[in-house]
């Protein structure tokens, strides 16, 4: 496993030398990053553990909704509103994991959708505490050493890190016991109950962490939108995109998740400038196709064939 | 004292609206029992319905009650045809596979929506719009008559096709165990694509019978129908007909009583808060059989 982290060091070293492109690619960077990090959150615990969120933007509106109402109305620096905002992204992902983890099929899916909804009406009509359906605006963040949070490389470096903070955590359960009861439990419950998994609290788990890492993006979305509305922060589709990154990039793979992201992210940045209206159309297409033709996703399918290769060779 | 009148008031109409949520409920959960999956287009598919209706009424001047002929059987060959020719592709992979590729669909058809029609919603006049009589002071509105009136043909219709023909038959023993059917002589890719059309086609009703009340446009719309189709047939209980049909009627009721009687911005947060509550005590639905617990 150590070759994982050898290059995730050396993309960490080239991440950090892309902000002497042009600032005009920044953007690009920070959505890929974010979509990396989210992705490879939810992976944990839909790749990993195999149980399908739908929901994940609740946990990037959380996220979001705590840095700026932690900075306009409590008073509080982004980085204690991002711990907040983990802690409650947590819990609530306990409560709900408890709620749906002990039935099958797709129930568990579908109450994801309905969180999310219920969020995104809380956010809009509770207008003394959000700021209702206008959103919020962060206008004073500090500035930590000097640090200017609203600078467009300052986020940058933040989404670097984040995501390469939750592609090394992947790593590292990865070959941890951990790793390989989220795998039992996804592959085969019955199986895994026989030796001795209790499925539900590893699924509870994978949740808690998912759920936490994914807030943390959120938070870093928060700063670099500065303007946060319920409608676009708690949408369907910002949940179905993060699913969706990493069912085309690999689900259960280390780096399904990245590549995912690169691919939707630059493929979705090239229709919507060359395209305009018909962006969101293509961006079905696209996810359709690799659907169709690579069920396990780029990196799943590539590993397959590698495999394959290799065994063809020994025989 | 307690307003009876209003109370009933709320009553007919969730009623009525409910009935309508059955109709779009009852394919979502039609296409669950012998395909084993949600489909995420199912809410795209009613707007299609809706803009069917739409253009219909703005080019030939149709009632669109009267487009119901022709949406029905352009529905069932349309989702047929997706059926055969996309998701058959994938039928033996995982179920979530299956999933994502209907919301695939679903993108595909929203933005086309959108690229056709523009983003701006667009309705159906019609002269009876808002003429409605009452019983014994408790007033109800024609269009949402006429909508009940639809849904209850539409799954009256379906009843006898599931119960009564030789196809109802094969589909309902494909829904029970998809091998078994196979074994004894029953073609599962054909029965999926029939029913997969079906499923459509109810949508595509629903739709037409939504026009008078509510305004087509593309985009997120198709995604609120889908989540309420969830809702309906989470409530009943997956995969069983008769359970959808009560959880419309619940949803309904649910929706206007607690817009009415609680907080009316949490309107579609009430459907979604009995969705939670009913999974967390009788997840298997109301009305539906025991599932299988970890």
């Amino acid at each position: 496993m150590n070759k994982h982290y050898i290059l995730l060091i050396g993309l960490f070293i080239l991440g950090a030398l892309y902000p002497i492109l042009p600032s005009a690619y920044i953007t690009v960077g920070v959505t890929v990053l974010l979509f990396t990090g989210w992705a490879s959150s939810w992976n944990l615990l839909g790749g990993w553990a195999g149980q399908l969120s739908l929901g994940h933007a609740s946990f990037v509106g959380l996220g979001a909704y705590f840095v700026a109402l932690g900075s306009t109305q409590f008073n509080l620096a982004p980085w204690w509103s991002v711990l907040l905002a983990m802690l409650f992204a947590s819990v609530l992902s306990l409560l709900w994991g408890k709620l749906t983890f002990s039935l099958r099929g797709p129930y568990f899916s579908l109450s994801t959708i309905a969180i999310a909804e219920i969020l995104r009406l809380v956010a809009i009509n509770e207008g003394w505490l959000t700021g209702g359906a206008t959103g919020v605006f962060i206008d004073t963040l500090p500035q930590p050493f000097g640090i200017d949070f609203f600078s467009k490389t300052t986020q940058y470096y933040l989404a670097l890190v984040y995501a390469a903070l939750t592609i090394a955590i992947t790593i590292f359960i990865a070959t941890r016991k951990f790793g390989f009861q989220m795998r039992a439990v996804r592959d085969n419950e019955e199986a895994a109950m026989a030796a001795g998994i209790n499925p539900t609290a590893i699924k509870l788990k994978a949740f808690a962490i998912s759920a936490a890492l994914t807030a943390v993006g959120g938070g870093i979305y928060g700063i670099f939108l500065s303007f946060i509305e319920p409608h676009l922060i708690f949408n369907l589709l910002l949940s179905i995109q993060i699913a969706l990154t990493v069912i085309i990039g690999g689900r259960g793979t280390i780096w399904g998740p990245a590549v995912g992201a690169v691919v939707l992210v630059v493929a979705g940045e090239f229709f919507r400038t060359t395209f305009a209206q018909a962006n969101l159309l293509l961006y079905g297409a696209l996810i359709l196709i690799v659907i169709l033709t690579m069920p396990k996703g780029i990196v799943g399918e590539y590993s397959h064939r590698l495999i394959r290769r290799k065994y063809a060779k020994n025989a | 004292m307690f307003d009876y009148i209003s109370f009933f008031q709320n009553l007919s109409n969730g009623v009525l609206i409910g009935a309508v949520y059955a109709l779009i409920g009852v394919g979502l959960t039609l296409v669950f029992g012998v395909m084993r999956t949600i489909n995420f287009a199912h809410g795209d598919f009613v707007v299609i319905g809706m803009y069917f209706a739409v253009v219909l009424n703005s080019i030939l001047g149709w009632d669109p009650y009267i487009t119901l002929i022709f949406a029905i059987p352009l529905g069932f060959a349309t989702g047929a045809l997706i059926q055969k020719y996309i998701l058959a592709r994938i039928i033996d992979a995982q179920p979530e596979t299956m999933m994502l590729a209907t919301l695939g669909i679903s993108l595909v058809i929203a933005n086309l929506l959108l690229l056709i029609f523009g983003g701006e919603p667009q309705s159906v006049n019609v002269s009876y719009a808002s003429s409605t009589f009452e019983i014994v002071d408790v007033k109800i509105s024609i269009v949402l008559l006429l909508a009940g009136s639809i849904t209850l043909f539409v799954i009256g219709g379906l009843f006898l096709i599931l119960n009564k023909t030789e196809i109802g038959r094969a589909i309902r023993a494909t829904a029970e165990n998809r091998l078994g059917a196979e074994l004894v002589g029953v073609n599962t890719k054909k029965i999926q694509a029939i029913v997969f059309g079906m499923g459509m086609a109810l949508a595509m009703a629903a739709g037409v019978a939504l026009i008078p009340l509510l305004f087509a446009s593309p985009g997120t719309t198709g995604a609120t129908f889908t989540l309420k189709a969830f809702v309906v047939t989470v409530l009943g209980g997956l995969g069983n007909i008769g359970a959808a049909i009560a959880g419309g009627l619940l949803l309904g009721i649910v929706e206007i009583m607690g817009a009415s009687y609680l907080n009316s911005a949490y309107r579609d947060a009430y459907g979604l808060l009995a969705f939670l509550i009913v999974l967390l005590i009788k997840p298997e639905g109301l009305f539906g059989k025991t599932v299988k617990r970890v």
